[in-house]
């Protein structure tokens, strides 16, 4: 069981991922923007964080930033989620361990996520 | 704020913004006020989300920068998957000109003041030039009262202005979006998008129900949704209330490709003038179309444009005649437009049909048929202004034009008022000269003739004259003797009990075409 954290400002989402993530033993925190997703790191420790692209107040490459500078996030996977071309994603964030394409299928997400945490280095896109 | 010094009026004026939708912009007398609001209206299914992304494209593509907020609306993901193959789509825009961001968690933690602060901090951040808030109808379910409601339009107007950030409020409008709500008061234009059935037919029609500060024009304007995102016509009869040149009478003559019926008419039809055939199914008025634009050339280019027939049919046609037709369709001369009077709207079939003419600087129109356009009508009583309009906008143009339209009677004895018969206000709207076509049956044959019941400034030969078609076209009789003759002798012929008339019954077909 792991701790994840996701960072999402679209209803539904965050929900989602707590939902199926949830029935596979994860305990799962969420957040609506960057910001927050920061202070849940601070405060609930994450052993995976799913964080999306867009968002309002700090975005996913802002807070991914945040995160590599900060020595007690750094290590923390990230995969970032987007509706966005994976390589428009990747000019644009660094530090991010996998990508997920939205809309996505829920075996997507828990492949994953199991591939992140069992520490593949290269988990399935 | 940007402001345009002293137009017509002594004060300066809030410069427009081009919304990149050329329909739009034209009902709008040129675009959006500069940091102005917008409600755009209109149920599910209204096209409003496919609006306002084209909004967001378009101004990326003038050099802005867009934000796409959503509330309780569909996912990022599913609306990018929908309008991504859409024209104005482009995904170079996203994220750094165009940005999709949900504000829900925000409306729904800490309500309409949350959603006002998230609002301004993410167009500050940006430095968005156009906002699109897709699903008010949620920031309203959230305000706490009426009241609230009103301060954060009303605290939004303000800030819009002060960013000089155009922006749109996308909402269904409640249970009926006809009834102005008091948020229409508070903001700077008002747009209501739907969709009505026609019997069995769906249209889709925007209005402008307000616009501060300035003109647009009033009314429905038809507008489709095509892989091309929204496309808009502006309502043809308003448009063209003025042709957009004075008309001028020209003294030119333009021969109709048959030398006997230019002798008839007074020396060809007058120039830049309109030209109705009148009628039945079958006598040749088509045929007459294309002996019309067989006198096409690079210098006097014609266009057909037909409800009715299918172009490899036209061609055909041509071909048996033994036209030159077919030369001029190759050679780029004349130019073929098929509608099947089924699903466009009017207005766009009278764009479309002046696009044509302006591109090509079409000289001489055949209009296949009149009755196409009044099919295409979801309101008769627009057709008279709209073919109205449109005559007047084509002498302007210069066109010299023949508008074929069958009568009602299959022996075209006009037993009906002509105006009737076109479903028309006034046949003199439309029509400086009228050829009136009629089979006359006599014993076991049908006659063909054809007679000019009204030419505009002419000294008319007032006798119906027989004519033919054979392989080499159309052939007129010289003489009216033979016309008249038998006329006389149709007229004393003894009539059928139940047809006292003498129209044709179903299945009567008269030889010919």
């Amino acid at each position: 069981m792991a701790k994840i954290l996701v960072v999402d400002d679209e209803f539904g989402i965050g929900e989602l991922l707590r939902e199926v993530l949830s029935d596979d033993h994860h305990q799962v925190v969420l957040a609506t923007n960057g910001r927050q997703g920061l202070q849940m790191i601070a405060k609930e420790q994450p052993d995976l964080v799913f964080l999306d692209f867009m968002m309002p107040v700090l975005n996913g490459p802002g807070m991914l930033k945040a995160m590599m500078e900060d020595p007690a996030m750094a290590q923390i996977p990230v995969i970032m989620m987007s509706s966005l071309p994976k390589v428009s994603v990747d000019e644009r964030a660094h530090g991010h361990v996998a990508f997920v394409h939205k809309p996505f299928q829920i075996e997507t997400i828990m492949d994953i996520a199991a591939a992140v945490l069992a520490g593949r280095k290269n988990p399935p896109d | 704020m940007s402001q345009v010094p002293g137009q017509s009026g002594d004060g300066p004026r809030l410069a427009k913004v081009p919304s990149g939708i050329e329909g739009l912009d034209v009902i709008l007398k040129g675009g959006f006020l500069q940091g102005g609001i917008t409600i755009v209206q209109g149920k599910p299914g209204a096209g409003k989300t496919i609006l306002g992304n084209q909004l967001c494209f378009n101004h990326a593509a003038a050099g802005g920068r867009a934000l796409y907020v959503t509330l309780l609306a569909e996912s990022h993901a599913r609306m990018l998957l929908h309008i991504g193959n859409l024209e104005f789509f482009r995904s170079s825009a996203i994220p750094d000109q165009l940005l999709y961001v949900s504000a829900f968690p925000v409306l729904e933690a800490d309500g309409v003041r949350g959603l006002l602060a998230l609002l301004r901090q993410e167009v500050g951040a940006f430095k968005a030039t156009l906002l699109v808030l897709d699903g008010l109808v949620a920031a309203e379910k959230a305000a706490a009262s009426d009241m609230e409601f009103k301060k954060f339009i009303h605290e939004l107007q303000t800030h819009a202005t002060a960013a000089n950030c155009q922006m749109f409020l996308l909402t269904s409008g409640g249970e009926n979006p006809e009834v102005a709500t008091s948020e229409h008061t508070m903001v700077d234009c008002v747009i209501e998008m739907r969709s009505r059935l026609h019997g069995w037919r769906a249209e889709r029609d925007l209005e402008i129900l307000k616009r501060r500060g300035d003109g647009f024009l009033r009314g429905r304007h038809a507008f489709r949704i095509s892989d091309a995102g929204i496309t808009l016509f502006p309502r043809f009869e308003a448009l063209f209330a003025t042709p957009t040149n004075a008309e001028r009478v020209a003294d030119t003559r333009v021969s109709t490709g048959l030398a006997k019926l230019d002798d008839m008419i007074g020396g060809g039809l007058p120039g830049a003038s309109t030209t109705l055939l009148l009628g039945p199914s079958g006598i040749g008025k088509t045929t007459i179309g294309l002996q019309f634009l067989s006198q096409c050339t690079p210098d006097d280019p014609g266009l057909f444009f037909g409800f009715y027939e299918a172009p490899a049919g036209i061609r055909a046609k041509a071909a048996a005649l033994g036209l030159p037709l077919l030369d001029n369709l190759d050679q780029g001369v004349v130019e073929f437009l098929w509608q099947p009077p089924t699903e466009a709207s009017l207005d766009e079939i009278c764009a479309q049909l002046l696009i044509s003419i302006r591109a090509r600087g079409v000289r001489r129109l055949f209009l296949d048929g009149l009755g196409g356009l009044v099919k295409l009508a979801d309101d008769p009583g627009r057709v008279g202004h709209i073919v109205a309009a449109l005559i007047h906008e084509l002498r302007a143009l210069q066109v010299t034009t023949l508008i074929s339209k069958e009568s009602d009677d299959l022996l075209g004895s006009l037993s009906v008022p002509p105006a009737s018969m076109l479903a028309v206000g006034s046949v003199s709207d439309i029509a400086d000269n009228i050829l009136l076509f009629q089979f006359i049956r006599l014993r076991s044959r049908f006659y063909r003739s054809v007679a000019a019941f009204k030419v505009r400034d002419s000294r008319i030969d007032d006798h119906a004259h027989l004519f033919e078609i054979t392989a080499q076209g159309i052939v007129v009789d010289t003489s009216p003797d033979r016309a008249e003759a038998m006329f006389l002798e149709a007229a004393a012929q003894p009539r059928a009990p139940d047809s006292p008339t003498g129209t044709l019954t179903h299945g009567q077909r008269p030889r010919g075409e």
